[in-house]
């Protein structure tokens, strides 16, 4: 059939006014683009959907060339990029798989672009290459650099095509891509803001000479720049000739209504697999730097960040999160932005929602989100840091999915109940490498943390990350080959899954020896302190995020060696002492917070741990024989079994068995241990109501209460409520001097 | 439209299916005949007679119990009112200090007791585990999920809410 064209007022002449006209749209019509009917899909869906197909097998196998132009191995190994087909208004079309976070923030870009006048200037023209890694303008953190072009058919812009790729370096303050001791935008690294980087199809000579002076590691920028732009140019290049095929106005017409259809399916997938009501959740974040090396005066102190979030389910199906009562930005660089926010909702609906039908920007376009002015969600400052924004951002949307799951749980889709993702502790270097020269780079194994249990099942072992449904941790080897040190171990933690009927993915450690270099300056990101990031759901508990560091000055591993004494390949399953401290001849140093202290040099060791997830259901449901394989395979330790699971396993050296009458005894006890130890929650709140009263908490407590009542009527309202203080009851500031 | 039985139903929320069956669930349409049957696996394995109208938790439910919409456990322990927080109605245990946090969460895996404590809201029917909350000192006890069930039933089942017999 012949599509019927959609029209626009004769007054809608230039990208702007067609941006206003779609909002126009959406706002008065409640549908994309005013589509009343999906015209196309009724009347031939063969081909409706084959040029959805084709559209998306576009993306996917141009993500699939650009990895192999790319020289990162976080693009080429872990596959740190996406690439996505936009509308002239910048809404996305059609997606790759990867980093899928990166979607809805290129939309953010495009649009941004257009409403900044850069019809007129810098113009927008065939064979433009624009990029941007500013996370005010749309995109999460600096590192997230996206390239976009635009489609044009004859005169006439018809479309974008973006590609977004992780940097292993940006050139910030402290090594990287997730630049740690960042406080400010000014410490973040090299920023490219909605810039015009090329034209003719190339990218301009003055922009790479930009790079190539501002990072320890330009190759990795550079190759994915280039990457991207061929990507670019391969979708364009096939999106014309399907425009050939079925025509301009069918194209028009048919990428509408993949994303009007979008929208629809996400409000038939609310109402199909969750309940109309209110959600509600929270999470923590602690970020100890008080005294750090590097870390400026006004951010000097540490951070207690309280994520409380309510999420309403309306009978129509729309999806609204509100993050009112959580804490203020701060000079440090885990804020974030809108952009961010946008970015964060849209993937997690994409794995939960939205992953059967037209994955697009119709989803986003169904759902709401209030992020309160001034909050670490949306800060009133663009000049705030943003270089690790995923510390915030990850828990929080693991606390999204975790209401999500309590609407599935009712459904009965126990199969889609997920407990949630977690933080991926970030380790970046830079310093001087094993070849001689400078370097930088982002270890990029932490794509491949532990996943929050399910409703019916144990959570995945160090193979989920929220922002990348396409784990993984790369190869040790590939690894080796950027930077100075080598891998004594990679390692299953034992117990850092929450515990739970069904427990949460296992977290994993690596350990390595530095070689070949006389200065390597580690820097570590997005890991709590203090506070478990996470949560279990329906008894399950939380999984053990709370991250430190183990480093040691001349560990004598090479003399140990060669003395064929036994070496640490692990932080070891003692929770008192590690096998680095029994292991080595130096002296172990356990930091908490960021590891921003002393460079480290050839014969040292450091270690780094990666999260698991939460746990679901009372651990004393939890089958006994599946706990012995735990054992037996190294995921939880014989002492764990027994105090939290109640089960005695018997390990000799080649199997691990339940000791049932034990076990009976045991689980008995910890019942009556529970009684023995617990009170009505009434009288605990009488018991407890006075020291609230008094605001007897840490000092940090103390600031997130006082910050987030004063950002929060509503917060202050149900404080004072829930433990019955007086309507004038405050927490006064703490004094900085 | 995707539709199973009942025994394949309760075999999958048991986590008692094998894999390749329920992958092949997880990867097809949704059943939309699911509610139903849910309902009625839960309803015939509790030792009680009041209709349930929602789970809400692994062995919580809201159900009908004469004029009155109330919290029950699988054990029979009833919370009071839906649209109160049943936690108001559970045990506490309160894990606050270092020691008993060790006994989870020992040595490095510990947090920080003036940071965060662990709450355990226990049944008091059955003492199972029925949920966990991570906070700090002080947080307000969160309440989970208060449900719009006639939106719910009449909205989007199309039908009333069941009433007790």
């Amino acid at each position: 059939m012949t599509a019927t064209p959609i029209t626009e007022p004769q007054s809608v002449t230039t990208l702007h006014e067609r941006l206003l006209e779609s909002e126009r749209l959406l706002k008065e019509t409640d549908s994309y683009a005013g589509l009343e009917n999906l015209e196309l899909r009724a009347a031939d869906p063969l081909k409706y959907e084959s040029m959805h197909t084709k559209l998306r097998s576009m993306v996917v196998s141009a993500r699939e060339m650009a990895r192999r132009i790319s020289a990162s191995p976080g693009v080429r190994e872990v596959g740190e990029s996406v690439v996505a087909i936009y509308t002239p208004e910048g809404d996305a079309i059609a997606l790759s798989t990867g980093i899928m976070v990166h979607v809805h923030t290129a939309s953010r870009f495009i649009k941004w672009m257009i409403q900044n006048g850069y019809e007129e200037s810098p113009g927008i023209r065939p064979g433009d290459i624009f990029a941007n890694n500013d996370a005010f303008i749309g995109t999460v953190q600096a590192p997230d650099v996206i390239i976009t072009i635009p489609i044009f058919h004859e005169d006439e812009l018809i479309g974008w095509v973006a590609a977004v790729a992780h940097e292993l370096e940006v050139g910030g303050i402290t090594p990287g891509g997730d630049v740690a001791l960042s406080q400010e935008r000014y410490t973040e690294g090299l920023m490219v803001c909605a810039e015009k980087v090329g034209y003719d199809d190339e990218l301009r000579r003055d922009y790479l000479i930009r790079l190539e002076r501002n990072l320890r590691m330009p190759i990795y920028w550079v190759l994915d720049d280039k990457a991207k732009v061929a990507a670019c140019l391969e979708v364009r290049k096939q999106v014309r000739e399907l425009i050939d095929e079925v025509g301009l106005d069918y194209y028009k017409r048919a990428t509408k209504e993949f994303i009007e259809e979008g929208r629809r399916a996400q409000l038939a997938r609310v109402r199909q697999l969750t309940v109309p009501g209110r959600y509600r959740g929270h999470t923590f974040f602690g970020h100890v730097t008080e005294g750090k090396q590097g870390v400026l005066p006004q951010g000097n102190r540490n951070w207690l960040y309280a994520i409380p979030m309510e999420m309403e389910v309306t009978r129509q199906g729309k999806l609204s999160l509100d993050f009112d009562g959580t804490n203020s930005w701060g000079y440090h660089s885990m804020n974030c932005t809108p952009a961010g926010m946008d970015g964060g909702m849209f993937v997690t609906l994409t794995q939960h929602m939205n992953f059967d039908g037209k994955v697009n920007d119709g989803a986003w376009l169904a759902t709401d989100m209030n992020l309160p002015l001034g909050t670490w969600t949306n800060p009133d400052k663009e000049t705030v840091a943003t270089a690790t924004s995923w510390a915030l951002l990850l828990p929080a949307f693991g606390c999204f999915q975790r209401m999500l799951s309590r609407g599935f749980l009712g459904r009965g889709y126990k199969e889609e109940v997920f407990v949630g993702q977690v933080n991926s502790p970030m380790m970046e270097m830079g310093g001087e490498s094993q070849y001689g020269g400078d370097f930088g780079i982002a270890l990029f194994e932490c794509a491949a943390a532990g996943s929050g249990a399910l409703g019916i099942k144990d959570g995945l072992d160090t193979a989920y990350v929220g922002w990348n449904p396409e784990s993984d941790m790369g190869n040790m080897e590939i690894w080796e080959q950027d930077m100075p040190m080598v891998y004594l171990g990679r390692t299953i933690s034992p117990n850092s899954g929450g515990f739970g009927r069904y427990r949460g993915g296992s977290g994993f450690e690596s350990l390595w020896a530095v070689t070949n270099t006389e200065l390597l300056i580690p820097a570590t990101s997005e890991h709590s302190s203090r506070v478990f990031d996470n949560a279990g759901m329906c008894g399950g508990y939380p999984a053990p995020t709370v991250q430190l560091h183990h480093s040691v000055k001349d560990a004598g591993i090479e003399q140990r060696a060669a003395e064929r004494k036994p070496l640490p390949h692990s932080i070891g399953d003692n929770p008192y002492e590690s096998d680095i401290e029994r292991l080595t001849d130096g002296q172990t140093k356990i930091d908490e917070g960021p590891y921003l202290a002393e460079p480290l040099q050839s014969g040292d060791l450091f270690a780094h741990s990666y999260n698991g997830g939460g746990g679901y259901g009372d651990p004393l449901e939890r089958d006994a024989g599946s706990i012995a394989r735990d054992v037996a395979n190294g995921y939880v330790t014989a002492d764990a079994a027994e105090n939290v699971y109640g089960v005695v396993v018997e390990s000799n050296d080649n199997t691990s068995t339940v000791n049932a009458e034990a076990t009976q005894s045991r689980r008995r006890n910890i019942h009556d241990e529970r009684l023995a130890n617990a009170l009505p929650v009434s009288e605990w709140i009488e018991q407890t109501r006075s020291r609230v009263a008094d605001g007897d908490f840490a000092p940090e407590v103390r600031e997130m209460y006082r910050d987030s009542m004063e950002l929060s009527p509503r917060f202050a309202g149900e404080f004072r409520n829930f433990w019955s203080l007086p309507s004038d009851y405050e927490i006064a500031k703490r004094s900085r001097r | 439209m995707a539709s199973y039985d009942k025994t394949e139903i309760a075999d999958l929320i048991d986590g008692s299916m094998p894999w390749p069956s329920t992958r092949a669930i997880m990867s097809a349409h949704k059943d939309d005949d699911r509610f139903d049957k849910y309902l009625s696996i839960l309803q015939e394995r509790v030792p009680w007679h009041h209709p349930i109208l929602l789970p809400i938790g692994e062995h919580l439910y809201i159900v009908q119990s004469g004029e009155n919409r109330i919290v029950k456990c699988d054990c029979g322990h009833e919370f009071g009112s839906y649209q109160d927080n049943w936690k108001n109605q559970a045990l506490i245990r309160v894990r606050g200090d270092r020691e008993s946090i060790a006994e989870i969460y020992p040595g490095r895996y510990t947090c920080d007791p003036e940071w965060m404590e662990l709450r355990e809201f226990i049944c008091p029917g059955c003492v199972t585990l029925l949920e966990v909350e991570a906070a700090p000192p002080g947080f307000p006890i969160v309440f989970d999920f208060l449900p719009d069930l006639e939106g719910f039933y009449e909205d989007w089942l199309g039908k009333s809410l069941p009433q007790e017999a």
